[in-house]
C-alpha cells in the first residue's frame, strides 16, 4: 500500500505539470478535477487498508536520502495523520469542484497552482522526517500565494505578500531549530528529533522549543499574530479561502501536535510555556469572536471566526491530557469541514449578489431555501450544537483546560465563555442573512452574468453535491464521535505516556468513562 | 615540469583558447569572428571535462605541489564548479545575430574576439586563485582575474553607463588591490615568507608562542580581508555593487556576480588556512571580525536591495547579501568551545552554497535578459515597470524567475534552501547561534524583495504597450537559444540539485570532499628558523 502514499505525492504533481503543458482551460480544468477526485480515492482506499489497531506509522516509504545531512525523503501515516489526509483530499476535492464556475482566467494556471498546493498538503501530512515536513510546510505558501495573488479580491496582492512575509518570517525560526536539533540528533527523523530535544537541558530547549512555537503559532494563528489572517482569508478567491481556513491552519497546530507538544509542553520545566500558550489561546477566542461580531462582511466574520476556533484547539493541545489533546485532534476535523463549509456557501452567495455585506443581503430563506438550510446547519456546527460535529470537539478540549495541570478552572471557563460568544456572532449573522425580510442587492448585469450558464436562484444541483458530502460528515461526526475519537485513541496516549514520563509524575489515568459517554 | 603541466591543464586550455582569441578578433572577416564563441565554449567544455576526470580518477586523491601551486581537493572542486558555471555563463552571454554580434542585452560590436578571450582569462584567473601556493601567484591570479573583468564591463555595451560602471569597478578595483598589496607586504615583512606552508608555520609557531597574532601580523590579515571584501563584494567594499551590477550589460552582471565573489571566497579561505593552519586555530579577534562582517554584510545588503527600483540594482545589493551568508560559514569554521569541530561542515556549507548561487543566480539574469524591455529599446528588461505581468505572457520564463528567485529565498526543494541549510549548520555547530538567527532573519527579509519580482511578474497587469514597442520587440525577438539553454540549465539544476536526494547527495558530497583543504608543505620541511620570527615588526 505504501506506493499509495507516494501516489498521492505525485498524482496532483503530475496533474499540475499537465496543467501548465496543455493549451486548453477546459481540459486543464478536467485534469485538476481528475487529479483531485483520484486522490481523494486514494484517501479513501487508505483509510480502508489502515490498520486501526496499530498506533504505529504505517505504509512507510523512503524517496531517498541525502547522507552527509542527514535527510531522508520518509512517508508514512499514523491515525492522526492520515486522518487529516483524508480531510485535506476531500476539502480539496470539493474546492475544485466549486471553482468550476467561478474560475475563468488563466485556469490552467490556477488549477496547477491548486494541484501543487494539493500535492504539498499531503507532504506536510505525510512526512516522517522533519526537513520534509519543513520542506512541504514552506512549500504551500508558494501556491497559496499566487492563489490569493491572481485571483483574490481587490485587495489581494497586499494580501497575498502579507500572507506569506508573515509565514515564511515566522517559520525561518523554526528552520534554526529544526537544524538545531537535527545537528544534536545526527538525523532529522521525527521521532530521533522529539527523543533527543527531550534530553536537552531545559534552558536550551525553551529556545527550540520558542522556534518551533514561532512558525506554528503564525500559522494557526495565535493570537498577537493572526493579523495576516482575516486579510487572507477575505481576499482569497472562495477555494483559496476553503483551503486556507481547512487545511493551511492544521499545518500549524499539527506542527504544534508533532513537534512542541511532545518536546515542550510535556517538559515540566517549561510549564510557564504552556501557560502563556494557554492565555494566548483565550486571549485569541475572546478577541476572535467580539471582531467577528462586529463585521459587516459575511466573509471576514467567518475568518475571525477561525481565530477564535483555533483558538480552542491549540488550547486542547496545551491542556496535554487525552480529552484536551483527543479534542484538538477532533477539533482539527471538525473546524476544516464546518468552516470550509462555511466558506463554500458565503462564495456561492457572492457569486449570485456580488457582495458579501450583511447589511445588503437579508431573508435569503425565502429565495433560496436550500441554502438556507445547508447555512444553518453549518452554523449550527460552527458554533458546538450536541449532536453535530463542533460539539464534542468543544466540549473535550474545554473539558481538557478544566481537568489540565497547567491551566485550570480559569483558563475552561474563559473558554466557556468563548463558547457562547461563538454562538451569539454565529447566530446573530445568521438571524440577519437568513431569516427576516427580503433584501438583495440588485445584482449588476455588466460583467458575465449573462453568459451562457447563468447560476440558478437557489442552488444547482452542482452545488449541491458539493455541500452534502461536508453535510453528512458533520451529521455523522456528530452522532458517533467516539469511533472516530478511538482511532486516534493510541497515538495521543503515546503521547500522553511520554508527557508522564518527561514530567515523571503519576501517570494519570485516561479518562475512560468521559470517552465511552460521548460514544453515544 | 610534467608535474606543473598536468596541474595545470585546464588553465593553459584556458589561456591558450584566449590567445588564438586576440588573434580572431584583429580578423576583418566577419565569419572568423563567428567562430569565437564556438572556440569559447570548445575551451571550457574540455577544460571542465579534464578537470572532472581529474576529479574522479584520483581515487586516493593526491595533493600536487609544483614549484608556486598545490592542486588539493578544494582546487579540483572549485574548478569543476567554476567551469560549470562558466559554460552557462557563456551561454548567456552568447552571439545570437549575424549582424552585430551580440545578444540584445549584450552588444560589444566587433569586439567579440577580446570580449570572450576576456572571459576565458578571468575565469582561468579563477582556477589559479584556487590552486595559487604563494602570495605572489595568488596576487597575479587575482589580477588575472580582475582586469579582463574590468574590460568586459566597459566593451559590454555602448551606452555611458557602462563606460561609467567601468571606470567605478576599475578605481575601487585598484584601491582594493592595493589595500590587499599593503596588507600581503605586513604578511611578507613580518613572516620573511612566500610561499604558503612556510609563511603558515611561522604565523602559527608565533601564536603557538604567544597565544595571539603579532600585531602586524594581525594588521595584515585585517588589510587583505578587506582587499578580498571587494571581490566578494561584502561589507567595507560593497558599494560598488549597485551602479556597476546596473551599468553593465546583464550577461556581464551574471559573470561579476558569480566569478570575483568565488575568487574572493577561495582567496579567503585559503588566507584563512595559512593564518590558522589545516585546523583554522585562528586568533579570537579575526572571529569577531569575521562575525561583524557576516552580520552587517547580509543585514546591509538586503536593506538596500530593498529600497531599489531597479531589478538589477535589486539583485546587486542581494547579491551582497548572499555574500553575508556565505560569511556566516566562513566565521563557523572555527573551533569553538570544545564543541565538535564545526570546520567540515562550515567549508563544505560555503562551497555548496558557492555552487547554488551560481546556478541559481545564472537563471534569474538569464530570465531578465530574454524578457524585453517596455519602451521599445532594444533591450533586456530592467525596471520592476518593465518585468510588470510578463509571467502571464512568458509563463515559461515566469516560472523559471519563479524558481530562481524562490530558490534565492531558500524556499525548500530548491538549492538555495539546501544551501541555507549547509549554511546555518555550522553556525550552529560552531556556537554562533546569533549569526544563525540573524541569518534566518536576513532571509526572511529577503523574501520580501524576490517575492516583489515574483509578483510584479505574475500578479500586476502588464502596463500599456505601445504599438512601437510591440512592433520593435517582434523585429528583435528572435530565438535566443543559448540563452534560453544556459536558463534551462540553470533551472534544472536548482531544481535538480534541490529536490531531488540522488542529486542533492552528489553535491553535498562534492561540497564535501572540497573541504579537503590543507597547506601544511607535505614535500620538504618548512624551512624556518626561530631567526624568521625575529623578523615581526617590520
Amino acid at each position: 500500500m505504501a506506493y499509495l502514499l507516494l501516489m498521492l505525492l505525485f498524482v496532483p504533481a503530475a496533474g499540475a505539470v499537465v496543467c501548465a503543458l496543455v493549451k486548453d482551460g477546459r481540459f486543464a480544468k478536467g485534469v485538476g478535477l481528475g487529479a483531485s477526485v483520484i486522490c481523494a480515492g486514494i484517501a479513501v482506499a487508505l483509510l480502508f487498508g489502515f490498520d486501526w489497531k496499530d498506533a504505529n506509522p504505517q505504509f512507510g516509504v523512503s524517496l531517498g536520502q541525502i547522507g552527509p545531512i542527514g535527510f531522508e525523503a520518509r512517508l508514512a501515516v499514523d491515525s492522526i495523520s492520515l486522518w487529516l489526509v483524508a480531510l485535506t483530499a476531500l476539502l480539496q476535492m470539493l474546492a475544485i469542484a466549486s471553482s468550476l464556475h467561478g474560475i475563468r482566467e488563466r485556469v490552467r494556471e490556477y488549477y496547477g497552482w491548486m494541484l501543487v498546493l494539493l500535492s504539498a498538503m499531503f507532504g506536510v501530512f505525510m512526512a516522517r522526517d522533519t526537513l520534509l515536513f519543513y520542506a512541504f510546510f514552506e512549500l504551500t505558501l508558494v501556491p497559496m500565494f499566487f492563489i490569493i495573488g491572481i485571483w483574490g479580491g481587490p485587495e489581494r496582492r497586499y494580501a497575498a505578500g502579507k500572507f506569506f512575509l508573515f509565514t515564511f518570517s515566522g517559520s525561518v525560526f523554526t528552520l534554526a531549530a529544526i537544524i538545531y536539533l537535527g545537528l544534536q540528533a545526527g538525523r532529522f527523523d521525527i521521532d530521533v528529533i522529539v527523543e533527543r530535544a527531550k534530553s536537552l537541558p531545559a534552558g536550551t530547549l525553551i529556545w527550540v522549543v520558542l522556534g518551533f512555537l514561532v512558525g506554528f503559532a503564525v500559522k494557526v494563528p495565535l493570537f498577537p499574530l493572526h493579523t495576516w489572517l482575516p486579510l487572507a482569508h477575505t481576499e482569497a478567491p472562495t477555494a483559496g479561502s476553503v483551503i486556507l481556513a481547512g487545511v493551511l491552519l492544521k499545518l500549524g497546530t499539527y506542527g504544534i501536535l508533532r513537534f512542541v507538544l511532545p518536546m515542550g509542553f510535556v517538559n515540566a520545566d517549561l510549564g510557564v510555556l504552556v501557560k502563556v500558550v494557554g492565555v494566548l489561546c483565550v486571549i485569541g477566542m475572546i478577541y476572535g469572536s467580539l471582531a467577528a461580531w462586529v463585521q459587516q462582511d459575511i466573509k471576514k466574520l467567518v475568518a475571525y471566526s477561525s481565530v477564535a476556533h483555533l483558538g480552542f484547539c491549540v488550547l486542547g493541545l496545551a491542556a496535554i491530557n487525552l480529552e484536551g489533546v483527543q479534542g484538538s485532534i477532533l477539533y482539527m476535523i471538525n473546524h476544516g469541514i464546518s468552516t470550509g463549509a462555511m466558506f463554500l456557501v458565503v462564495g456561492m452567495i457572492y457569486e449570485r449578489y456580488h457582495t458579501r455585506d450583511i447589511n445588503r443581503l437579508s431573508g435569503l430563506a425565502r429565495r433560496m431555501p436550500v441554502l438556507a438550510f445547508f447555512w444553518i446547519l453549518f452554523t449550527l456546527s460552527s458554533v458546538g450544537l450536541p449532536g453535530l460535529n463542533g460539539f464534542p470537539s468543544e466540549f473535550l478540549t474545554i473539558l481538557g483546560a478544566f481537568k489540565s495541570k497547567h491551566l485550570g478552572f480559569v483558563y475552561g471557563a474563559v473558554a466557556a465563555v468563548g463558547m457562547v460568544l461563538g454562538a451569539v456572532y454565529m447566530l446573530h449573522m445568521a438571524a440577519r442573512v437568513i431569516w427576516g425580510p427580503l433584501k438583495t442587492p440588485e445584482v449588476e448585469t455588466e460583467d458575465h452574468d449573462q453568459e451562457e450558464n447563468p447560476l440558478p436562484r437557489d442552488l444547482s444541483g452542482w452545488e449541491i453535491g458539493i455541500l452534502v458530502p461536508l453535510a453528512l460528515a458533520v451529521v455523522v461526526i456528530g452522532v458517533i464521535p467516539g469511533k472516530m475519537l478511538n482511532t486516534f485513541r493510541e497515538p495521543v496516549i503515546q503521547l500522553i505516556g511520554n508527557v508522564n514520563a518527561a514530567a515523571s509524575q503519576q501517570t494519570v489515568v485516561p479518562d475512560a468513562p468521559v470517552i465511552a459517554a460521548k460514544e453515544r | 615540469m610534467t608535474d606543473l603541466l598536468s596541474i595545470t591543464i585546464p588553465e593553459l586550455i584556458l589561456v591558450g583558447a584566449a590567445c588564438v582569441l586576440f588573434f580572431l578578433g584583429c580578423s576583418r572577416r566577419t565569419a572568423a569572428r563567428g567562430v569565437a564563441a564556438w572556440l569559447a565554449l570548445g575551451a571550457l567544455l574540455s577544460a571542465l571535462v579534464v578537470s572532472v576526470y581529474a576529479l574522479f580518477s584520483a581515487v586516493a586523491p593526491v595533493e600536487m605541489v609544483s614549484g608556486s601551486l598545490r592542486l588539493d581537493n578544494f582546487g579540483r572542486y572549485i574548478r569543476v564548479l567554476g567551469l560549470a558555471v562558466g559554460v552557462i555563463l557563456l551561454l548567456l552571454a552568447w552571439p545570437t545575430r549575424a549582424d552585430r554580434t551580440g545578444n540584445s542585452a549584450l552588444r560589444f560590436g566587433g569586439d567579440v574576439g577580446e570580449f570572450y578571450a576576456m572571459f576565458l582569462l578571468s575565469i582561468a584567473g579563477l582556477l589559479l586563485v584556487a590552486v595559487a601556493d604563494d602570495l605572489i601567484v595568488l596576487f597575479m591570479a587575482l589580477e588575472l582575474l580582475s582586469i579582463p573583468t574590468y574590460i568586459m564591463v566597459s566593451i559590454s555595451r555602448p551606452i555611458a553607463a557602462a563606460q561609467e560602471a567601468a571606470v567605478k569597478y576599475f578605481f575601487l578595483g585598484a584601491l582594493s588591490i592595493a589595500v590587499m598589496l599593503l596588507g600581503f607586504s605586513y604578511l611578507y615583512g613580518s613572516t620573511g615568507q612566500i610561499r604558503f606552508a612556510e609563511m603558515s608555520a611561522v604565523l602559527r609557531g608565533s601564536m603557538e608562542a604567544t597565544g595571539a597574532l603579532p600585531r602586524w601580523q594581525m594588521f595584515g590579515v585585517i588589510l587583505v580581508l578587506i582587499g578580498f571584501a571587494y571581490k566578494m563584494a561584502a561589507f567595507p567594499l560593497h558599494f560598488y555593487a549597485g551602479d556597476v551590477y546596473e551599468g553593465a550589460a546583464t550577461p556581464v552582471t551574471a559573470f561579476l556576480a558569480f566569478v570575483p565573489k568565488t575568487a574572493g571566497f577561495v582567496a579567503l579561505i585559503r588566507l584563512l588556512t595559512v593564518v590558522g593552519g589545516d585546523h583554522f586555530k585562528l586568533p579570537p579577534q579575526i572571529l569577531t571580525f569575521l562575525w561583524v562582517l557576516a552580520a552587517l554584510t547580509m543585514t546591509i545588503g538586503n536593506v538596500l536591495a530593498l529600497l531599489q527600483n531597479n531589478v538589477k540594482r535589486v539583485l546587486a545589493y542581494s547579491s551582497v547579501a548572499h555574500s553575508g551568508y556565505m560569511l556566516v560559514g566562513i566565521a563557523a569554521l572555527f573551533p569553538h568551545l570544545q564543541r565538535p569541530d564545526p570546520r567540515p561542515l562550515a567549508l563544505s556549507g560555503v562551497l555548496f552554497y558557492l555552487a547554488a548561487y551560481g546556478i541559481m543566480n545564472c537563471g534569474v539574469f538569464g530570465v531578465l535578459m530574454l524578457l524585453p524591455a517596455r519602451d521599445g529599446r532594444d533591450d533586456s528588461a530592467e525596471t520592476f515597470e518593465e518585468l510588470a505581468g510578463q509571467g502571464r505572457r512568458h509563463l515559461g520564463l515566469g516560472l523559471g524567475m519563479a524558481v530562481c528567485c524562490l530558490s534565492l529565498i531558500g524556499i525548500p526543494l530548491t538549492v538555495g534552501f539546501l544551501g541555507k541549510l549547509m549554511l546555518i549548520r555550522p553556525a550552529l555547530a560552531g556556537g554562533l547561534t546569533w549569526l544563525a538567527i540573524i541569518l534566518v532573519i536576513n532571509a526572511a527579509v529577503s523574501a520580501t524583495y524576490y517575492l516583489h519580482i515574483i509578483g510584479v511578474m505574475f500578479l500586476r497587469s502588464e502596463g500599456a504597450v505601445d504599438e512601437q514597442g510591440l512592433s520593435g520587440e517582434a523585429a528583435m525577438r528572435r530565438p535566443q537559444f543559448a540563452v534560453g539553454l544556459g536558463v534551462v540549465l540553470s533551472v534544472i539544476g536548482t531544481l535538480l540539485f534541490g529536490a531531488v536526494p540522488p542529486a542533492a547527495q552528489i553535491l553535498t558530497y562534492g561540497a564535501e570532499l572540497g573541504a579537503e583543504i590543507s597547506c601544511a608543505q607535505p614535500i620538504a620541511p618548512p624551512a624556518t628558523g626561530p631567526g624568521r620570527l625575529a623578523a615581526d615588526s617590520p
